[in-house]
């Protein structure tokens, strides 16, 4: 039983602690509030009105019905997809691991919405797919093949490459914390294959499962960029996204944000406490080099082809991104007819995304040092403090992850209205918050973590060799977790550079776009938009790449458990 | 240097009194040492001298002063910790430097003091190493030479020798009650483990449940343990049941074992009494004519010393050991003994 009297908060923690409930408050609380009110009190008086249009009204039903649908069909195409190649890189001889290992989780660094630009190029109806198909002879130019003709599998499948990591990455994690003398002991007991796995395997495998899981449900539920892009407006994102634009108060986006948060905050407290509460404390002694499956030959190249199949189709977006971002022109033909560099340049001279650029650098360096400060702080006192509230100081730093960045971003642009911070007058305050809520669970995880290892007794060994708290932390603490501070600090740079609800939502005038919004905005321009919007987009994507390779070598082992709800 | 002192000291944690209305004194250049069983409150004893922890009651004074409410960096209180608590990231020259960078020592005056400290630790030459590249028994020489470097009023080591294997760890013991003896330091001491409160200690404390049990020097503690608790917890020990019964002008006890003599006062003139009897002074010998009888339930040699369980016409069993020179060798299982207790005086608890 130990305990210091460090860890009774002094008036400093008071002060912190009532720092981040306000800043929590304001930024996380009054918006959801807000639109709750919003929807549940007309005029002073409380009434169902708005919860009853989500029942009424045939266009709000269908839009949430269809992101329901897209979540679902994500989650499952990602589960299926970790699952197969978790087991495979974790528990069979498949030969060249580490490559194949890599070459998964590299579709993680394109962002969906920027796959989508190439995607238009390749399976558009003149695209490259049905123009080879042509000149094979196989259709005719007067009746191409619709392929994107449903938005809703263009979407599910973008989403799918995007995020089928994290499960990949959760699962995986699973396997590797799992004693695989648990599996032989079942075994031993008379256990064999799908019971083996019934019984031990996938229980243990739970907990990372639907840590992933909720993550990735909630991402594609509530995705605004991917399906804007492909055009596809009812789904609830976009539909939210128009409520915003919309001039006159709009009771369907209240009732939209206020289903959709709900739908999103059930999820993710079912996953939490029904599905992962039983979390397997596995002993870190003992473990024995777990017995791998032996593949056959034929079963070596089988799965191989398979996984090289697969990662050739799930790099068709970044190929198409990368190809047209060169494209001189590109019209009527398999590949780009002329090849250019320009677009490279204009990402410079454009104005809008020239201005673009500058803005996401600042907002987003801006939003590292809030949630730097404010992740700081909360990872800092939930490991060397102890009080009452602890758990809801926790739960609130992590709430970011169960609520999704477009009901967010409406709060803020209803609930400020008129405020001094109103995004309509200038959005940067609030982009700035924005970005830096969202990327609270990450820091405060990445720091946690780097407290945790450091341990208390080397804090108390240089106090008790005379250093007061500051020079404790300036010579010791601050030095130790270095590495996850700069792990967290990249990863929440590139996260925020390519941030799409709070950009697309909070930015309304071209002088305050970030990256994200200029893509979308470039697009929808005739000319050398889509080409400039690619050159955006395979930048970002360079961004993000270089971003979670530091961060890896950072953070090792650990990056995995970013990604978990 | 520094005396120490605990005057009434209460430390809850919830509900729990960790350390429960202690007092205590530790003289100047004593190495004191606090021995109990896990949970029983001395590492929470030793934390609120270090200043990690505030006593809620009592106060607790360095000679003389009262440093309760004073936080850790300004106590200059050495602690060697249970990990050694080296910094990672810095060289061990580094480490035994940090204390200094507090205490507007002069920068020569400092790689002296370093150079000392890594000396009188038989650390030279290892100081640009880092703690990573240290054995374990090194590590914990960085340690101590760390916690020296700042010349405290106060040593306090936290079960320093845990995390070493055991030949290495009667090394590490003779090295700190050498270091002891050449700073002239007081130092407080905890751990679970009675050999090294007993071989290093000048005087110690047994503590249970948050109290003081006894307190006095090893040969006092040993010799005359206070209740059962402190009998069983410092050295093996059998525990018998007695009756009052003077014998030929004598006072004892009557057991199992035989009579034994006991002083009258210590007894407070108890008739009935529970008896501790160590198990080098019970001496086996023929049965016949021997105060007590029993059968030899099981033999373990342990090379220098042999240990022999006998069982007691009552049930009862009770151990005997005797050095192998002068022990018959030949006991085996089974074997009719006789028990011949020869205290000069029965140890009688409360």
């Amino acid at each position: 039983m130990r305990s210091s009297s460090n860890e009774r908060p002094g008036p400093g923690a008071f002060a912190a602690v009532a720092a981040i409930a306000a800043f929590f408050a304001l930024f996380l609380f009054y918006p959801l509030v807000y639109v709750f009110n919003k929807s549940f009190i007309v005029n002073g008086r409380p009434t169902l009105e708005f919860f009853e249009l989500l029942f009424k009204s045939p266009a709000l039903r269908e839009s949430i019905g269809n992101s329901l649908m897209i979540a679902a069909a994500v989650t499952l195409l990602s589960a299926a997809l970790g699952l197969a190649f978790a087991w495979l890189l974790s528990r069979t001889d498949l030969p060249a691991k580490g490559l194949w290992s890599n070459l998964l989780l590299f579709p993680l660094i394109l962002p969906p919405f920027v796959g989508a630009i190439g995607i238009r190029y390749v399976f558009g109806r003149f695209g490259m797919i049905n123009i080879l198909l042509m000149k094979a002879g196989i259709i005719s130019e007067m009746n191409p093949i619709d392929w994107l003709g449903s938005p809703f599998w263009g979407v599910v499948i973008l989403e799918t490459l995007h995020l089928f990591p994290i499960m990949l990455l959760n699962i995986s994690g699973s396997f590797a914390l799992m004693d695989p003398s648990l599996e032989d002991a079942a075994r031993s007991l008379g256990a064999r294959g799908a019971a083996l796995f019934r019984t031990v395997t996938a229980p243990l495998l739970m907990p990372g499962f639907f840590a992933g899981a909720s993550i990735v449900f909630i991402w594609a539920m509530t995705d605004l960029g991917t399906p804007l892009l492909f055009e596809y407006r009812a789904v609830a994102p976009v539909q939210i996204f128009n409520a915003v634009q919309a001039t006159q108060e709009n009771a369907l986006g209240y009732a939209l944000v206020v289903a959709v948060l709900l739908i999103t905050a059930a999820f993710f407290m079912l996953s939490k406490f029904v599905f992962a509460r039983r979390r397997v404390d596995m002993p870190a002694f003992g473990r024995s080099a777990g017995r791998l499956v032996r593949l056959s030959v034929p079963g070596k190249v089988a799965f191989c082809a398979a996984l090289a199949v697969f990662v050739l189709i799930a790099l068709i977006p970044h190929v198409s991104v990368v190809l047209v971002s060169f494209s001189e022109k590109w019209f009527m033909s398999a590949l780009p007819q002329e090849w250019t560099l320009d677009y490279y340049g204009k990402v410079f001279t454009h104005p809008m995304s020239y201005n673009s650029v500058k803005n996401s650098l600042a907002l987003s360096g801006l939003a590292v040092i809030v949630t730097m400060a404010a992740g700081g702080t909360i990872a800092y006192l939930l490991a060397r403090k102890k009080f009452k509230g602890q758990g809801i100081l926790d739960a609130c730093a992590m709430l970011p992850l169960a609520v999704p960045g477009v009901v967010l971003a409406f709060g803020y642009v209803q609930g400020f209205f008129g405020t001094s911070l109103d995004p309509r007058v200038n959005p940067v305050p609030l982009l700035v918050i924005g970005y830096a809520v969202r990327r609270l669970p990450l820091v405060v995880r990445a720091l946690y973590a780097g407290f945790q290892q450091t341990g208390a007794a080397l804090e108390e060994a240089s106090a008790s060799l005379g250093a007061g708290p500051a020079p404790t932390l300036r010579f010791i603490t601050l030095p130790l977790i270095r590495a996850n501070m700069l792990g967290a600090a990249i990863l929440a740079f590139a996260f925020s550079m390519l941030e799409v609800s709070d950009s697309l939502i909070l930015a309304m005038e071209e002088k305050f776009f970030p990256m994200t919004k200029a893509i979308y905005m470039l697009m929808a321009r005739l000319g050398d938009g889509g080409m400039i919007a690619s050159a955006m987009g395979v930048l970002g994507a360079l961004l993000l790449a270089a971003a979670l390779a530091a961060a890896q070598k950072l953070l090792g082992k650990k990056m995995g458990d970013l990604f978990r709800a | 240097m520094a005396s120490v002192e605990f005057r009434n000291v209460t430390k809850r944690f919830g509900s729990v009194a960790a350390v429960d209305g202690i007092s205590l004194t530790v003289e100047r250049g004593e190495l004191f040492f606090l021995l109990g069983p896990s949970g029983c409150g001395k590492t929470t004893a030793l934390r609120m001298l270090a200043g990690f922890v505030e006593p809620d009651e009592g106060t607790i004074l360095f000679d003389g002063r009262d440093v309760s409410r004073l936080p850790a960096h300004r106590r200059n209180v050495g602690m060697v910790f249970q990990t050694y608590a080296l910094f990672p990231h810095m060289t061990v020259e580094r480490n035994v430097e940090y204390g200094l960078r507090f205490r507007k020592t002069a920068a020569a005056e400092r790689a002296a003091r370093v150079a000392e400290a890594l000396e009188r630790t038989r650390l030279s030459g290892l100081g640009p190493r880092y703690p990573s590249e240290l054995s374990g028994g090194q590590q914990q020489r960085v340690a101590l030479a760390r916690a020296l470097a700042i010349q405290p009023e106060v040593l306090l080591l936290d079960e320093p020798l845990s995390n070493l294997d055991t030949k290495l760890r009667i090394e590490v013991r003779e090295e700190i009650k050498r270091i002891h003896q050449e700073f002239k330091i007081t130092a407080v001491y905890v751990t679970h483990d009675q050999d090294e409160a007993l071989s290093l200690a000048d005087r110690m404390a047994i503590m249970r449940n948050g109290r003081i049990e006894q307190a006095g020097t090893p040969a006092e503690i040993y010799a005359k343990p206070r209740n059962e608790f402190v009998a069983g917890f410092v050295g093996e020990t059998n525990l018998l049941d007695g009756t009052a019964e003077p014998r030929g002008g004598a006072f004892g006890y009557a057991t199992a074992a035989g009579w034994v003599p006991a002083q009258r006062e210590a007894a407070n003139g108890r008739a009935a009494a529970r008896i501790s009897l160590r198990p080098e002074c019970v001496r086996l010998g023929e049965p016949e004519g021997a105060p007590a009888r029993g059968v030899v339930r099981r033999v373990s040699f342990f090379g220098g010393s042999v240990r022999v369980e006998i069982e007691l016409e009552n049930g009862a069993t009770l151990s005997s050991v005797s050095l192998g020179a002068d022990t018959r060798l030949t006991w085996r299982e089974g074997d009719a003994a006789g028990v011949y207790a020869e205290a000069d005086n029965a140890v009688v608890l409360e």
